[in-house]
């Protein structure tokens, strides 16, 4: 499926290749590490796990949250709960704590996700937030007591008598060696690894990614982005409960400082150590951590947290990339062919894609949005049909900022906007793009650290939810913009005028009946202006296009209806022609009174 | 329930709300002024209560030991500035992070040399009785002195040429920058303003609450979210979130129980967020 897309990125071979390794790893010290540091070497790997649910959301989806502990502890106790009530008649530990332990994790971070993204808060009020909530957490557990069934929960005391991990069924089965447990570990890590590998390749990894690098654009494309992050957030927390539950069955004694300060700041020295973003980073950060202290003979006592608080601090400052980021930025250095950078030929005579959606008809009902004292937008009643309505005025009209208020990127104050019959004023900016409104926004928006293939991919898929026809869509649009050659190209490498385009086939992927467009030919040369004049001429025979232009030679070219906004109010409106025959427009434009 | 039981838990709540917006104002004006958030704030309260402790117990006297310590703490975060936050300028996380780290460093420090037991001090209380009521003075005088600390900072940020650049910077950095102020300079004053209202904070409360190491914690999480509640506006935004939710979890408190009180404070820090995700002062059109 989209693993074809990306086989020529070296990726899939190359995340193989981890995994490979890693198992490689794994096996030889499972071969000369005695019993001892093997039972600690477990360790390292529960932790690997904990970071990498860490790095799942920091590397991959750009949240840090401070707060993966709460997950790991309360995982830990809800599985050690149940090992201690029912292991002595069913035996197998594994099924009896991982499971709960997943499940609180998943349950508590959806709990807080919920609140975090569907609240809509920054990334400053997430990390705070998460961090409010260990330390909530911390002194809460402290006094926490409480007993389930055979499961004493004494507070600072802690929780003891949890049984280790245990394989077969039935009673008084043995529990696993030292050999055993780190070899389950192994496996756990392993499928986790590849599990988190698969889930960023999927469609939805591949908007979460989207996400981080711009989440406004991936809005634009019509994805729930709330939806997305709480449900990573929520995958998240399982893994986290995963290895809390497993810590629980390691260690057979479990107390609050699990969820102390010290084990949460130990969970982003992990991705950084091991490389943010590289998913097997934690793991080699766990290790490293794990395995200098084994050999310094531990910090000793208390000095612990002042190390590991002087390492952190040296690893944002210095070493930020990480073990695996180093190393992968040298592979890289000789896997990379040179390229040569062409400029992008536009074809637009290669655009037929067989329309499906028909064009759809904007109103307006009184519209009005204020600033404070300023009004952008005042009571404007404007109908948009098939064919090409341009909105002009002079600087400060407001026409991007009615554009806005009709798109929903500005939350309406008063009226109403009208999609055919539909009521879409309160509609969500995701949900308009799936009624069917494409937005190209003033400025260029691509994803640039996607090919410019995975750029107009991402877009079709918002659309047809379907891989196959996703692929056969982008092959077709590719066709525009250079052809399967350039497809490759990173969308980073193209020039300011080449992202505009890019940015226009990405709304073109949409199959909008409805495309707003603010400025688009800013910043393009005479010749590509010609051809963005041609495109929106073939488009507005079968779609409703609402363009806000400063170019009037350009706007002329498209012979389109034209709506005059003066002082946040509609001035006039007509065709093209009569409306540059009228005095009073030229009025305003030259400032005469 | 009488009229001076009421007068009574209304001023102590309103003290308390005062400890709060004082603890807090650092944070904030950091947050407001820089965009970043000091997650050792807790650490640099608790750095001028030891400052100020250590200078009372070799016979200072109390004030001279709060001036110092507050001296003491604005120079301890210029250095931080200089060697930390200055190079992760536009990279939030990552100072959050390095923060973080500089927190556990300065709680270390702080156990390896003072030790995890209290050293006791000897500050005498007065009382005032309202009816048949008493309530320590020192606590009543915190109310007038937040009043006065937000008015100073308002004036030192809107009429000293230092607060007005400040803004500036904050406005539009580039711009600040091409018209010849010194930004990084700039951020470096406002730094250390920031950590030295945290340590005025850590000094002034000692005759409150007593020195210990892991003191920080206890106020920086409400003080966290403080801050996260009041938004952008250093000082009305700070005000304003501080009165109001100190006031109610205090309240809360002096009738039920302080966990009560608490557990208020934090559902309704959570409600508001819903509401105001960026903040109640995210669209104030104040300057501050």
């Amino acid at each position: 499926m989209i693993g074809n897309l990306l086989q020529k990125n070296n990726l899939l071979k190359k995340d193989n290749l981890i995994v490979f390794i890693f198992i490689f790893i794994g096996l030889i010290v499972c071969l000369i590490a005695d019993d001892y540091l093997l039972y600690v070497a477990t360790s390292w790997l529960i932790f690997g796990i904990l970071g990498l649910s860490l790095d799942l959301l920091w590397g991959k989806a750009g949240i840090l949250s401070l707060g993966q502990t709460i997950f790991y502890g309360l995982g830990g106790y809800a599985g050690a709960v149940t090992s201690i009530n029912f292991s002595s008649t069913i035996g197998n530990t594994f099924i009896l704590a991982l499971p709960i332990g997943i499940f609180v994790g998943v349950l508590t971070a959806g709990i807080i996700g919920y609140f975090i993204f569907y609240g809509r808060m920054g990334e400053l009020q997430t990390t705070i937030l998460t961090y409010a909530a260990v330390l909530v957490a911390w002194t809460s557990t402290l006094t926490f007591s409480y007993t389930f069934g055979e499961a004493k929960v004494a507070g600072d005391n802690g929780l003891s008598n949890i049984p280790s991990m245990i394989l077969s069924f039935g009673e008084g089965v043995s529990e696993l060696s030292e050999k055993g447990m780190f070899l389950s570990l192994l496996l756990i890590s392993v499928l986790l690894l590849i599990g988190c590998q698969r889930l960023i390749k999927m469609p939805f990894g591949k908007v979460i990614e989207c996400i981080r690098q711009d989440s406004h654009k991936t809005e634009l494309l019509g994805y729930d982005i709330r939806k997305y992050q709480t449900i990573l957030f929520m995958i998240s927390g399982g893994i986290a409960g995963l290895g809390g539950a497993l810590f629980a069955l390691w260690g057979n004694y479990l107390n609050p400082s699990m969820f102390s300060v010290t084990e949460a700041l130990l969970v982003p020295i992990y991705v950084l150590v091991g490389g943010i973003g590289t998913l097997v980073g934690p793991f080699l950060g766990a290790i490293s951590i794990g395995a200098l202290s084994f050999y310094l003979g531990g910090f000793s006592g208390g000095q612990a947290t002042l190390v590991i608080g002087i390492i952190l601090i040296l690893m944002v400052l210095f070493f930020d990339k990480g073990i695996m980021g180093i190393i992968l930025s040298i592979v890289n250095k000789f896997i990379k062919k040179p390229f040569r950078e062409e400029a992008i030929e536009i074809n637009i005579g290669k655009y037929n894609i067989a329309i499906t959606s028909r064009w759809k008809k904007i109103r307006t009902d009184q519209v009005f949005k204020s600033f404070g004292g300023v009004i952008p937008v005042n009571n404007i009643d404007l109908e948009f049909n098939a064919g090409t309505t341009c909105i002009i005025g002079p600087n400060g009209a407001g026409k991007s900022s009615f554009l806005k208020v009709c798109t929903g990127i500005y939350p309406i104050d008063n009226g109403k906007v009208f999609l055919d019959s539909l009521d879409i004023t309160n509609y969500e900016l995701h949900d308009r793009v799936k009624q069917g409104i494409g937005i190209k926004m003033q400025k260029p928006q691509v994803f640039k650290s996607f090919s410019i293939k995975e750029n107009i991919w991402i877009s079709a898929y918002s659309k047809t939810r379907n891989v196959s026809l996703t692929n056969k869509t982008t092959n077709d649009l590719l066709e525009i913009f250079g052809g399967k050659k350039q497809g490759h190209r990173s969308a980073d490498s193209l020039s300011h005028g080449e992202q505009q385009w890019l940015d226009i086939i990405m709304v073109l992927a949409l199959e909008p009946s409805v495309i707003c467009l603010d400025e688009p030919a800013a910043g393009m040369t005479k010749g590509e202006r010609r051809k963005l004049s041609t495109l929106i001429n073939i488009l507005s025979k079968t779609r409703t296009i609402i363009l806000v232009e400063h170019d009037m030679d350009f706007v002329k070219s498209l012979n389109p209806k034209v709506a005059v906004l003066h002082q946040g109010s509609l001035f006039t409106t007509g065709n093209i022609d009569e409306v540059c025959q009228n005095e009073n427009v030229l009025d305003i434009y030259l400032g005469r009174k | 329930m009488d009229f001076d039981y009421l007068l009574v838990v209304f001023l102590s709540s309103l003290s308390s709300a005062s400890i709060l917006i004082m603890a807090t104002l650092g944070l904030s004006l950091l947050f407001g002024l820089m965009g970043i958030i000091n997650l050792a704030h807790g650490e640099f309260i608790m750095y001028g209560a030891y400052a100020a402790l250590t200078l009372v117990s070799v016979g200072f006297p109390y004030p001279v030991a709060i001036l110092f310590a507050t001296l003491f703490t604005a120079l301890f975060g210029m250095v931080v500035e200089k060697l930390i936050i200055r190079r992760l300028y536009g990279r939030i996380l990552y100072t959050m992070l390095a923060t973080w780290g500089l927190s556990m460093v300065m709680y270390q420090s702080v156990v390896l040399i003072f030790g995890t037991v209290t050293p006791g001090l000897d500050f005498k209380q007065s009382n005032i009785t309202i009816g048949d009521y008493s309530m320590s003075s020192y606590l009543l005088y915190m109310i007038p002195l937040t009043v006065l600390l937000l008015v100073g900072l308002y004036y030192l940020l809107t009429r000293s040429k230092y607060g007005i650049m400040a803004r500036a910077c904050i406005a539009d950095p580039q711009t600040a920058a091409a018209m010849g102020m010194k930004t990084k300079k700039l951020n470096m004053i406002t730094f250390s303003i920031g950590s030295g209202l945290a340590g005025f904070a850590g000094a002034i409360i000692l005759p409150l609450v007593s020195a210990t190491p892991n003191m920080g914690f206890a106020f920086v999480i409400k003080s966290f979210l403080t801050v996260v509640v009041a938004g952008p506006l250093a000082l009305s935004g700070t005000a304003v979130a501080g009165s109001f939710l100190g006031f109610i979890s205090s309240t809360t408190a002096s009738f039920y129980s302080s966990i009560i009180g608490d557990m208020l404070f934090f559902t309704i820090t959570i409600l508001i967020l819903r509401f105001y995700p960026n903040g109640i002062s995210n669209k104030w059109r104040f300057k501050l």
